[in-house]
């Protein structure tokens, strides 16, 4: 079997409405690039990417779900495998704002407890048609005690910190369920991810 | 070299010829048709034809053919007529009665339209997005039709077209959100921008607002299945096989005939797009079981590896299944793919060969890589390197095989 070349995995998975811009911002991530034309997902994509986080190679395996409610049986069962989970709308369509809480059931329902979460408004590039305040994401965000991002897929920003954040946050509770090679140091546990909580 | 070629243009045309005198015949035969088109049909001839038989559009009489082909385009003016013109003048009459809506969100009448308004909206809003997207990599849909409908695009038409509808109902939505905000904005001026709609000339449609067109209708005409994300996918093929046929009759009504086909199609595959069948004996769950099952029967290496890494058919056959492979391959081959699909008698029993011949001709990949290597693999189909007559000749023979 092929070598290992890297030292954790982490699976992580994007959600939201169809049309956000998911399947863009994994492209903005993993090719550094952006295409205004994307075929709409039907049922799941999937992309590699590795990073180096605190001096370990992590591979990210992220998944792109598709955001009708249609092929809401077929993309929940990756919920469960999933360490980190990306909750995309449009800042440009209220209504994808609206359906956040409706996605963090869907979390709440079919994920596991302890899986690390980010809400991320995206196009922010469009501030001439935006209609949810960088505000109502924030409160939303605090209410549930979720790290929150504006992001721009198509201008490039905060592509990469929000993937890197949410590694970050696994990555911080790590040692604690995974037994590592060398010794477990549970009380980097208590370092970890301390949040409003 | 020369007699290559030669040879080739002989058995391009005698392939023409056998397709000529099968259309010509005055009753067409069904067994004959669906071998031919086992085969494939010749590229840019008689496809759209042969299509419209087999799907059950165009009756085997070909007596019958201008008399049914008028009786079902007229009906499909009517249902343009009923369910976009007529509502469109509502609409456009509504707006302009200033100050004195007859109609508007807060009317308690259950007959109220609004109600009704709003949910098409969104279907609406979401058939848009997937039709500006629909094959990007072709320049096709993005072009304008010769064939736009007249009724709808001529200057001082007093109907609010979909593309109109879309437009409003973003800024209905913008208008109503700011609102909440507290923000006070004139946003009047607020069009969308027209990179949005390239260069299109007043009066003139592009081939996906066509395209957006049928399947709105479709989705009010069916509304216990409504607009389900890839039935564009599944029209797309359709459409533009019509639309651009050498035929002129043909594409003319490409826009009502390429909606009976899309119809006749959806009542054979509409089980894979809902939901709540999933599970059951027809839906799209039990197709993906049956890929796995058969595979195990032809190939148990192949078969076991898949359940070792744990790749599930939902993670790529999924796709593979309700889009009847029009993701996977580049649109001359996706055509090609449905000349044998639509011939199948069977029909669809031959698509989960062909999704089987996909693996067993990546077999060796699957058997050394890792998950991650095999999921790219089966996400992105290396149709450059396996062309698509290596795939279809491997599909015939592990039908055969089974049989
Ligand atoms: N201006 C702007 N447009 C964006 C951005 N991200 C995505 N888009 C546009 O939004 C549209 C939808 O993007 P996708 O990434 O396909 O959306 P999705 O969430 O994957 O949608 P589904 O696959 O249907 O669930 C595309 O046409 C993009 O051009 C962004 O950051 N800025
Ligand atoms: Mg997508």
């Amino acid at each position: 079997m092929a070598k290992k070349t890297y030292d954790l995995l982490f699976k992580l998975l994007l959600i939201g409405d169809s049309g956000v811009g998911k399947t863009c911002l994994l492209f903005r991530f993993s090719d550094d690039a952006f295409n205004t034309t994307f075929i709409s997902t039907i049922g799941i994509d999937f992309k590699i990417k590795t990073v180096e986080l605190g001096g370990k190679k992590i591979k990210l395996q992220i998944w792109d779900t598709a955001g009708q409610e249609r092929f809401h049986t077929i993309t929940t069962s990756y919920y469960r495998g999933a360490m980190g989970i990306m909750l995309v709308y449009d800042i440009t369509n209220a209504k994808t704002f609206e359906n956040i809480s409706k996605w963090l059931r869907n979390i709440d329902e079919h994920a596991n407890e302890d899986v690390e979460k980010m809400i991320l408004g995206n196009k922010c590039d469009m501030e001439d048609k935006r209609q949810v305040a960088t505000a109502r994401g924030d409160s939303i965000a605090k209410e549930h005690c979720i790290p929150f991002l504006e992001t721009s897929a198509k201008a490039n920003i905060n592509v990469e910190k929000a993937f890197m954040d949410l590694a970050q946050a696994i990555l911080n509770k790590t040692p604690g369920r995974v037994a590592e090679p060398g010794g477990v140091n549970v009380s980097s546990q208590e370092t970890g991810s301390k949040k409003c909580c | 070299m020369r007699s290559q070629c030669q040879h080739m243009m002989a058995a391009f045309k005698a392939r023409l010829k056998t397709f000529e005198d099968l259309l010509g015949a005055d009753k067409i035969d069904r067994g004959k048709l669906r071998k031919e088109c086992y085969q494939g049909c010749p590229e840019n001839n008689c496809r759209a034809l042969c299509w419209k038989l087999l799907l059950n559009y165009l009756p085997l009489q070909r007596s019958e053919w201008e008399k049914e082909k008028a009786k079902q385009r007229a009906a499909y003016r009517n249902f343009i007529q009923e369910l976009i013109i007529i509502p469109g003048q509502k609409a456009k009459s509504n707006l302009s009665a200033n100050g004195t809506l007859a109609d508007h969100p807060l009317n308690p009448n259950p007959d109220s339209q609004w109600q009704e308004d709003f949910k098409d909206n969104d279907m609406l809003m979401q058939i848009d997005k997937d039709c500006r997207r629909l094959c990007p990599d072709l320049f096709f849909f993005q072009r304008a039709t010769e064939f736009p409908c007249e009724e709808l695009v001529k200057a001082g038409s007093n109907v609010e077209t979909l593309r109109k509808r879309v437009e409003h109902s973003v800024l209905k939505s913008e208008t109503v959100a700011r609102n909440r905000q507290g923000i006070t904005v004139n946003r009047s001026n607020s069009r969308r921008k027209s990179e949005d709609y390239i260069a299109l000339k007043e009066g003139e449609e592009a081939h996906w607002e066509v395209v957006e067109r049928i399947l709105f209708i479709y989705a009010k005409l069916n509304p216990g299945l409504n607009y389900v994300q890839g039935m564009n996918e599944i029209l797309g093929p359709i459409y533009y096989t019509f639309a651009t046929d050498h035929d002129d009759d043909c594409r003319t009504n490409a826009e009502a005939d390429s909606f009976f086909c899309f119809t006749n199609l959806m009542a054979e595959i509409r089980d894979s797009f809902i939901k709540s069948l999933d599970e059951s004996q027809c839906g799209i769950g039990y197709s993906m079981e049956l890929l796995y099952r058969k595979l195990r029967e032809q190939d148990v290496a192949l078969w076991h590896r898949l359940e070792e890494v744990e790749l599930k058919p939902q993670f790529f056959a999924f796709r593979w299944l309700t889009l009847m492979l029009s993701q996977e391959f580049p649109l001359p081959d996706v055509l090609r793919i449905w000349d044998s699909l639509f011939a199948d008698a069977n029909r669809f029993d031959f698509l989960i060969y062909i999704c089987m011949a996909m693996l067993v001709l990546v077999r060796n990949e699957i058997l050394t890589s890792d998950f991650p290597s095999i999921m790219k693999l089966v996400q992105n189909f290396p149709h450059n390197r396996i062309d698509i007559h290596t795939v279809l000749a491997k599909a015939t023979e592990l039908s055969f095989r089974q049989s």
